[in-house]
Parts: C-alpha cells; structure tokens; sequence
C-alpha cells in the first residue's frame, strides 16, 4: 500500500503538470515529424506570397490598406494551424481511432491541450513573422512593437485554438473538416483582417465586432503598429467570452466519460 | 446453336459507331448516377470560388473605380469554371485510386476513349450552372451593365472542355493521390492570386506576365471576358482561342499516353 500511495502523491501538483506538458509538447513534436519541416515551410510560404499576391490586387496599395494587409497576415498564418488545421488534424485522428489512445495517456488533459496549442504556435510563428518582414521591405510598412503583443498574441492564439478545439472535439470527423474550411475562408475575406473595417457594408462590419476573428486582429495589430488604436477593451472581452465559451464546450466534450 | 449465334452477335457490335455511341451514353449514364450525390457540392464550391472571390477582391479594395469592377465581375465566370476542371477532376480521379475503382473503371466493356469523352462532356455541362448563377451574383453585386455577345457559348463550353481536360490529364498522370491533392491546392492559390483574371495583366511585374503568357487561366478570362465586355479586349481573342484549345488538345494527348500505357 505504501508504494502505492507514494506514486498515488506524485500524480498532481504544478511539477506533474510540467513534466507532462513537457512530454507531450515532444509527443506531439513526435507525431508530426514527418510533415513539420513541410508545414513551416508552406506556412512561410503563404504568409510571404499573400502579402505580395494580395498588393497585385491594386494599382499602387494605399498605407492603409498596406499595413492591413502585412499585420491581417501575420495574424491569419497565426491563428490558422490553431484554428483551422486542429480540427482537420483532430478528425483525422478519430478515423484512424488514434483519439481514444491519446486520452488515456497519464497526462493532465489541460497539459496535453497547451502542449497541442503551444506546437501550433511553433509552426505559424515563423510564416507569421515572415509576413511582417516582407510587408516592411515590399510596402515599407514599418511597426512599433510594444509590450502588449505577449498578451495580445496569448489572447488570439488561445481563442483560436479553443474555437478549432471546441469544434474538433464536439463535431463529427466530416463536419469539422468542412467547417474549418469555411472559417478559412471566412477569416481570409469576409473579416477585416487583410483589409479595414470600412471596406465591408456596415451590417457585416458590425457584426465582425462579435465575432473572434476580427477582435484578434485589433488587439494584434494595437501592439504592432503606432496608433492603430481601435476598439482594444472590447476586443479582449469579446474574445475572453470566445474563449471562455468554447473552453466549457471543451471541458465538456474531453471531460465527459462515454 | 442458339448460343453461338449469340456470341457471334456480341462480337460483331463491339465495334463500329453504334457500339461506340451505345457505350457512351451507357458511361453518361454511369457517370451521372456516381456524381449526382455531389452536386450540392459542386454548385458550393463554384459559388464560393466565382461569387464569394469576387465579392473579396472588392473587400480588399477601398475604392472600386467602374472598370475594375467590370474585370472582377467578366472574371467571376473563370474563377468558377477553374475548380472545376483543376481541382474536382483531378480529386475524383485521385479518390478512385484511394478507394480502388479506378482499376475497375478501366475493366468496362467500353473503348477508353468514350470513358473520357463521356466525363468531359458530363464536368463540361455541369459546370455551366454555377457559372451562370456565380456570374449573376457578381453583376447584382458590382452593378456593371454586360455587353453579352453570342460568343459566350463557345467561350464557355470551350473553356469548360480545357479544364476538364487539363485536370483529367493531372488527375491520370499524377499517380500518387497526397500530390494530386497538393498541385490542386497550389494551382488554387496560383489562381485566385497570381493570375490575371479579375484584374488587367499589366499590374504584374514582368516575369510574372511571362508566366502567365503561357499558362491556360488568363487566356481563359480573356475568352470568356470578350464575350462579355468586348472593349475591356481590344486586341481580340484569336490568339487566346488558340492557346486554350492548344491545352485542350495538350491535355487529351496527355491522358491518351497515360491512359493506353498498360502496367
């Protein structure tokens, strides 16, 4: 009995929650081995050509609509591995009923969820930077980066990926994978991301303010660019109920037994 | 003797343009019965790609003067014709192969030829609908008012036939399905952003033009944008014309080689 209360001790507390983040940020490191290297390399990719593919759209790119597009860049090749790629990633896991396997693995599973967030945030980071890197040379955007971008790319990032969790884990396989599609596209041309809010009509600009995509983009971009102010206070707590919401739906769907 | 005369009945109309004219209306039928299930998809995808992208593009811009509004509008029809032909031919083919008809496509006692002809004509007719509704949606949106000559039958028909063909020739050659899926997503990419056909070529830099010069889709948008707007092309099409069913003949030569290749 005392051998087994002793490792009945251990299975808790901040260090046991540490070592299987830890474990699992290389498991998932791991699992995606084979494609990770491809994965960066597309995400540079993108976040390089749309930058410059989207200024063919115009004769000569107004600042505006220059700075939109570099910072909307750099969110969108953040967000979309969290958002966009774990559900399709999650799906595939549950056809190949990997799922059920990964949840019994003796890791805290709100340390196997950061460690899943936190390997999302390794593969976009780099794209989403080179897109600040071309916007800089191509447009001559410049930025002025303050504190705030820890906290602003922390609050984006884990919306996002709650929101590519939540329908992961409450969708079916085929469901999810069409609507992380459909949220692409959504993030990509009808929230004003790439370009300022008073492109789109007013009802669609209004009710962008509710929804998350477009409050990551303002608290983003207020900690890229000088005086881009907007509306910085509503953005967090839109996304803070975002998150909170999809979080429950999360803790739901992983904690329930079946 | 009955059954011989059978026999020597069957062998005798396996050939000749009765047995082929038979054949293909026996694989349209075929066809249709496996594609119809995807045809709310087919007409999403066409929606999302013509009208959604051109309503975009106008996000994008702060101000949309007349006549750009008029390309991303003579645009729309190309943009939905384009994943059709690029990406849903050459993902149905590559989706035989994953769940193992593709061998027993080829086991039907039908020349190869007609199995061909009859997804061509088949992609080529479903494709129009959405076109037309893709196009609409544009118009209503832009507010142009179109100049539609009669040329926009053959234009569309012909530009329908060069997709599908290309992308029946990617789907054939591109044996290993996981690339199919890749040069699709990139021709998709190559397309809505690098490809002048919701906007003039002369925005792009030069070596781009050159690119483009000799790739299918901006001859495809000039094709179908003449019989829209003629004035937005001066110069006329016949060069376009040619290049386009250039690529046509180019992707039927290609699936004919791939297809008559025996493993």
């Amino acid at each position: 009995m005392a051998a087994l209360d002793a490792e009945f001790k251990i299975r808790r507390g901040l260090s046991y929650w540490w070592d299987g983040y830890t474990r699992m940020v290389r498991w998932e490191f791991i699992d995606i081995r084979g494609i990770a290297v491809f994965a960066i390399v597309i995400q540079l990719v993108i976040g390089a050509l749309f930058v410059l593919g989207v200024g063919l759209f115009f004769d000569d790119i107004p600042l505006r609509s220059a700075q939109y597009l570099t910072t909307g860049s750099f969110v969108v090749c953040l967000i979309t591995v969290a958002m966009v790629a774990a559900p399709q990633i999650i799906a595939a896991q549950k056809m190949s009923q990997q799922y059920e396997y990964r949840w019994s693995l003796p890791v805290p599973r709100s340390a196997a969820t950061l460690a899943w967030f936190t390997v999302a945030l390794a593969i976009g980071l780099p794209g989403a930077l080179v897109a600040l890197v071309v916007g800089a040379i191509r447009y001559g955007v410049t930025y002025d980066v303050s504190a705030m971008i820890v906290p602003a790319v922390f609050a984006g990032l884990l919306t996002a990926g709650l929101i590519g969790y939540a329908m992961a884990h409450t969708l079916k396989p085929m469901v999810a994978q069409l609507t992380a599609t459909a949220l692409l596209f959504v993030v990509l041309g009808f929230a004003p991301i790439n370009f300022p809010p008073e492109n789109l009509p007013g009802w669609l600009a209004t009710l962008n303010l509710w929804l998350p995509f477009y409050p990551m983009a303002v608290v983003v971009r207020s900690a890229l660019l000088p005086g881009e102010a907007g509306n910085v206070a509503q953005s967090y707590l839109v996304l803070g109920a975002w998150a909170i919401g999809c979080g429950a739906a999360v803790i739901w769907a992983i904690g329930r037994r079946k | 003797m009955a059954a011989t005369g059978v026999t020597l009945r069957t062998a005798s109309t396996r050939s000749g343009p009765g047995y082929w004219v038979a054949g293909y209306v026996s694989m349209l039928r075929f066809d249709w019965a496996r594609m119809r299930q995807w045809l709310v998809m087919f007409l999403a995808i066409q929606l999302l790609m013509g009208a959604g992208m051109s309503v975009m593009y106008g996000f994008f811009l702060p101000v949309i003067p007349d006549v750009v509004a008029l390309y991303i509008t003579t645009g729309v029809p190309t943009l939905a014709l384009i994943p059709v032909g690029f990406v849903i031919v050459p993902q149905t083919i590559a989706q035989q192969r994953l769940e193992g008809s593709y061998e027993f496509l080829w086991s039907l006692p039908v020349p190869k030829i007609i199995v061909a002809a009859s997804t061509f004509t088949l992609l080529t007719v479903l494709a129009l609908p959405g076109v037309v509704i893709a196009l609409l949606v544009g118009v209503w949106r832009y507010g142009v008012t179109l100049d539609v000559q009669p040329s926009i039958v053959p234009a569309l028909v012909l530009t329908a036939l060069m997709a599908a063909s290309v992308g029946y020739a990617m789907g054939h050659a591109i044996s290993n399905p996981q690339l199919t899926n890749m040069v699709t997503n990139l021709v998709v990419f190559f397309v809505l952003l690098f490809s002048p056909i919701a906007f003039p070529p002369s925005r792009f830099p030069q070596w781009l033009q050159t690119v483009n010069a000799w790739l299918p889709f901006e001859h495809m948008a000039a094709v179908v944008r003449a019989s829209l707007a003629p004035h937005l092309v001066p110069g006329g099409v016949a060069s376009d014309y040619l290049i386009v069913t250039a690529w046509t003949v180019g992707g039927w030569l290609v699936a004919t080689w791939v297809v008559r290749r025996r493993r």
